[in-house]
């Protein structure tokens, strides 16, 4: 327990040093350099100059004598402002990490710096000590260590991440999946990347164009080979074999030699073929899944696995990331290794489709775009292609367009909230590339429910759950009956029944 | 809405309307000073036709705004409804577009009152917490409840969860 102080009047020394540091430049430039410029622009420039350091300078100092902070047993208690006075409570037990350092200018002063760091993100994501005594930060790090003796913040987090080696296994982890030719074959296709040598191939046409001069030149051999039926087909020909083989070997090159194998707690991933690249994924801290399918995928039966994921604290970093198992698996087989690595996971593939009365909302709905395309098009009336009402066909166009993409995405909404084994809930959208997303509901950070006008008259609701990742992940359904919105809220509710707390 | 399954009761100060009354009244007012600025200038040095559209347009917008700003503060507080237990921090707001928020208590990270002079005027406080993902406000309490609620916050929030 501490009174309240004021922060080491060194940080306005230090902050001060960061401003000369800072504008050393503009003096040079203003100063020096444009010494003896007369223009308008110099001068206006060391007027705005002048006046961001003098407000600079005051600032420092108006932050020095309001800024002020506080240690009780549990938390501290940082309070700022004269006129928008605020005080802000962090608990011990929010901090994760500490860091301590003293660059040249704190070892001068024999003094430190010292972060706090939480889970937030943003500005105030930390408690900082911008300069702060070897033995105030001493004491502050070990009143909070004895505060929160119990329950240890630093630095063990429990997630040590094992060594990932290349090349070979211990002993008992369980290999999920190896991409074989085929699986090779089926992902160049569907990834489409044969189709990126069609620019290449386009502007090399119009390069021998230029270098061959075609126009000019008009009895060139490139000229003659061109016009002639069967040497263009071959020419399409080897084009086509060329992209195809250039397709599959871009993805052999970056999918080839893929391999998903899992132990109790991570999961590990290589991949491949000339730099091998191999990591790993705490099982513990998969925050989320999501299952990918584009047409494409669809039409083929593959499915792409990407799992949300909080990184190993102990690392000094706050590290939040997403990993792709592997954007080309067969369906049931994603289905099955999922349930496989993460068996606490449980997909359910029977899901609730919205009502119908939602399908004609989602119609009938105004589209603000296409009122104000149209309303542009109404106004300007361009003539395409010599068509007088090319506006009016644009315009049904785009109507149909919209109305088309509505309807896909209604028929693809689905949500499953399962309440059996164990807790979960499922949401499927979109339009042209489906995903299905799925959570615990203990990893779940917050949900809300919305309604406007029209829904509260229609008795529907929009439900978002909110996951940590980077950035932040909001999922859910809109125009969920109110019924099943109102179990929404319920079942997180019900949450304080698996959240075990030390 | 979900009013069966114990929906947040308590509700913000009434003097918010007030403040929130002044807060508006005087954004409106440095509004139309700048608009009236514009006008000015746009007559004395004849700026072109489309400025003087998009003026009268904004004006448009700005007396709309003037209007709602009226109403607003009286929906507003007549919706706003908070609790905090030891499980969660709910608030529910929006006349218009209603919504709930459920904010499970240990995954607040931090949680401030602040109070600036509008607000120290009428002897109130706003309260905000911060989650690893979001930030709430719960706009107007009296100065001694929103203090109680910070604390209480932070009492409930310093409980950690074994897996974050």
């Amino acid at each position: 327990m501490t009174k309240k102080r004021r922060y080491s009047p060194l940080v306005m020394l230090f902050e001060f040093g960061k401003l000369g540091k800072n504008s050393f430049f503009f003096v040079v430039f203003l100063y020096v350099i444009k010494a003896d410029s007369t223009s308008l622009f110099i001068t206006y420039g060391r007027i705005i100059f002048l006046l961001a350091v003098v407000l600079t300078v005051f600032s420092i100092i108006y932050q020095w004598f309001t800024h002020r902070y506080e240690l009780d047993d549990k938390s501290f208690h940082l309070y700022k402002g004269l006129f928008n006075k605020s005080e802000r409570i962090i608990p011990f037990s929010k901090i994760q990490n500490i860091n301590r350092r003293a660059p040249l200018f704190h070892r001068i002063f024999n003094m430190t710096s010292i972060h706090f760091e939480t889970g937030m993100i943003g500005d105030n994501a930390a408690v900082t000590f911008k300069v702060i005594s070897q033995k105030e930060a001493e004491r502050i790090e070990t009143f909070l260590k004895s505060a929160t003796k119990h329950n240890e913040v630093y630095p063990n987090d429990g997630f040590d991440v094992p060594p990932v080696e290349v090349g070979h296994h211990a002993p008992n982890r369980i290999i999920h999946f190896q991409s074989t030719r085929k699986d090779i074959f089926k992902a160049s296709f569907t990834s489409l990347s044969f189709l990126i040598l069609i620019p290449f191939i386009g502007s090399f046409y119009f390069k021998t164009n230029e270098i061959f001069d075609v126009r000019h030149t008009a009895e060139g051999l490139f000229e003659r080979m061109i016009s002639t039926w069967w040497a263009v087909a071959i020419i399409v020909i080897v084009l086509t074999i060329a992209s195809v083989a250039f397709g599959i070997v871009k993805t052999f090159l970056k999918y080839g030699n893929y391999e998903i194998s899992s132990d109790s707690d991570y999961i590990y991933i290589s991949k491949g073929v000339i730099d091998e690249t191999a990591f790993s994924i705490s099982k513990e801290r998969v925050q989320a899944i999501e299952i990918e399918q584009s047409l494409l995928k669809r039409w083929f039966g593959l499915a792409g696995v990407k799992l949300t994921s909080v990184g190993s604290l102990s690392s000094g970093e706050h590290k939040l990331e997403v990993n792709t198992l592997y954007p080309f698996l067969p369906v049931h087989k994603a289905y099955a290794m999922i349930a496989d690595i993460l068996p606490s996971y449980t997909i359910t593939k029977e899901m609730t489709r919205l009502p119908k009365k939602v399908f004609w909302l989602r119609m009938l709905w105004p589209s603000w775009f296409w009122l104000i395309v149209t309303g542009f098009l109404l106004y300007f009336k361009p003539t395409i292609l010599k068509l007088e009402q090319a506006w009016l066909i644009l315009s049904v166009v785009l109507l149909f367009w919209i109305l088309g993409v509505r309807w896909l995405d209604f028929f693809h909404t689905r949500y499953r909230m399962n309440k059996h084994f164990m807790q979960f809930m499922q949401f499927k959208k979109g339009v042209l590339k489906t995903s299905l997303f799925i959570s615990k509901r203990e990893k779940v950070i917050e949900v809300n429910v919305t309604r406007n006008l029209v829904q509260k008259r229609l008795g529907l609701a929009s439900i978002r759950t909110i996951n940590r990742g980077k950035p932040i992940r909001h999922a859910g359904v809109d125009d969920v009956p109110i019924e099943f919105a109102n179990a929404f809220v319920k079942w997180y509710k019900d949450r304080e029944n698996e959240v075990t707390v030390e | 809405m979900t009013s069966t399954l114990n929906a947040p009761q308590k509700r913000l100060a009434k003097e918010a309307i007030k403040v929130w009354l002044i807060s508006d009244m005087i954004a409106n007012l440095i509004g139309f000073l700048v608009l009236g600025i514009l006008f000015y200038l746009d007559i004395r040095f004849s700026w072109k036709e489309w400025i003087r559209l998009l003026l009268i347009i904004l004006t448009v917008f700005a007396l709309i705004g003037g209007v709602w700003s009226l109403i607003h503060p009286f929906l507003s507080y007549k919706n706003w409804r908070y609790d905090a237990d030891e499980q969660f921090l709910q608030l529910k707001l929006g006349a218009i577009k209603e919504m709930h928020q459920l904010v499970p208590m240990t995954k607040i990270q931090s949680v401030a009152t602040e109070q600036g002079p509008l607000l120290r005027r009428y002897g109130l406080c706003s309260v905000s917490v911060e989650t690893m993902g979001s930030s709430h406000t719960i706009p107007a309490l009296p100065k001694r409840a929103a203090i109680e609620l910070r604390n209480q916050i932070a009492t409930y929030a310093k409980i950690k969860e074994v897996e974050q």
